[in-house]
């Protein structure tokens, strides 16, 4: 198994969304905001229901809100 | 903070200043172990514990007081994760403080030193789990 991490665009999203906060997009999702805080950091990686959540806040395709980078 | 960490924080603190000072106690002046029920030290475990649960008790009130949304708010997913996490690791303590209390204790000892390893194991073990979710929220805090 080789390492690597999650990266994700949630800050960018937010701000194109009109400066959405983290509260709000938590609300959206079920979360707390210092759950969205983490998850944005990438601090803690959302299960993968929460993830597509996130994505379907935003519009967009898993694959442009979380990315896979590897550590080789 | 997480509603949950604040909780996790204020119960090691009154572990701390309950617990902490009763176990103190007992190891500077064991109490002698045939002797039962002994009352200055029952009523000792009863200001430690009845201590520890209306400490407890206020401390959530303040906390709701001061936070009501936030203690309102039901557990998310990465609540739910870290305590998981934390209760698995609690459990193990709990269980070999329990062994060594209920079935390597009575062989050697009786009275109040089986009940004070018997607390002990609990304390320890609400330590652990408490401990860890502190930790783990701190980890993971932005």
């Amino acid at each position: 198994m080789t390492g690597g991490t999650i990266t994700n665009q949630i800050r960018t999203l937010r701000f194109l969304a009109g400066e959405m906060s983290q509260a709000e997009l938590g609300q959206k999702i079920g979360v707390t905001r210092q759950t969205i805080a983490a998850i944005e950091a990438g601090k803690y990686s959302p299960t993968l229901e929460a993830a597509f959540r996130i994505a379907e806040v935003f519009g967009k395709p898993l694959g442009e809100v979380f990315q896979w980078r590897s550590g080789g | 903070m997480p509603h949950k960490e604040k909780i996790a924080w204020m119960t090691l603190l009154w572990i701390a200043v309950t617990y902490g000072p009763y176990f103190v106690h007992v190891a500077l002046s064991p109490p002698e172990p045939g002797v039962m029920p002994n009352l200055p030290q029952l009523w000792l475990l009863a200001l430690a514990a009845g201590g520890n649960g209306v400490l407890h008790i206020l401390g959530r009130i303040g906390l709701r007081i001061a936070a009501p949304d936030d203690a309102r708010a039901p557990a998310d997913e990465r609540d739910r994760d870290i305590e998981r996490r934390s209760i698995v690791v609690a459990y193990y303590v709990m269980m070999t403080g329990m062994i060594l209390v209920g079935m390597v204790m009575p062989f050697t000892t009786s009275g109040w030193q089986i009940v004070n390893a018997g607390l002990l194991a609990i304390v320890l073990a609400e330590i652990t789990q408490n401990g860890l979710a502190a930790w783990s929220y701190r980890r993971s805090a932005a």
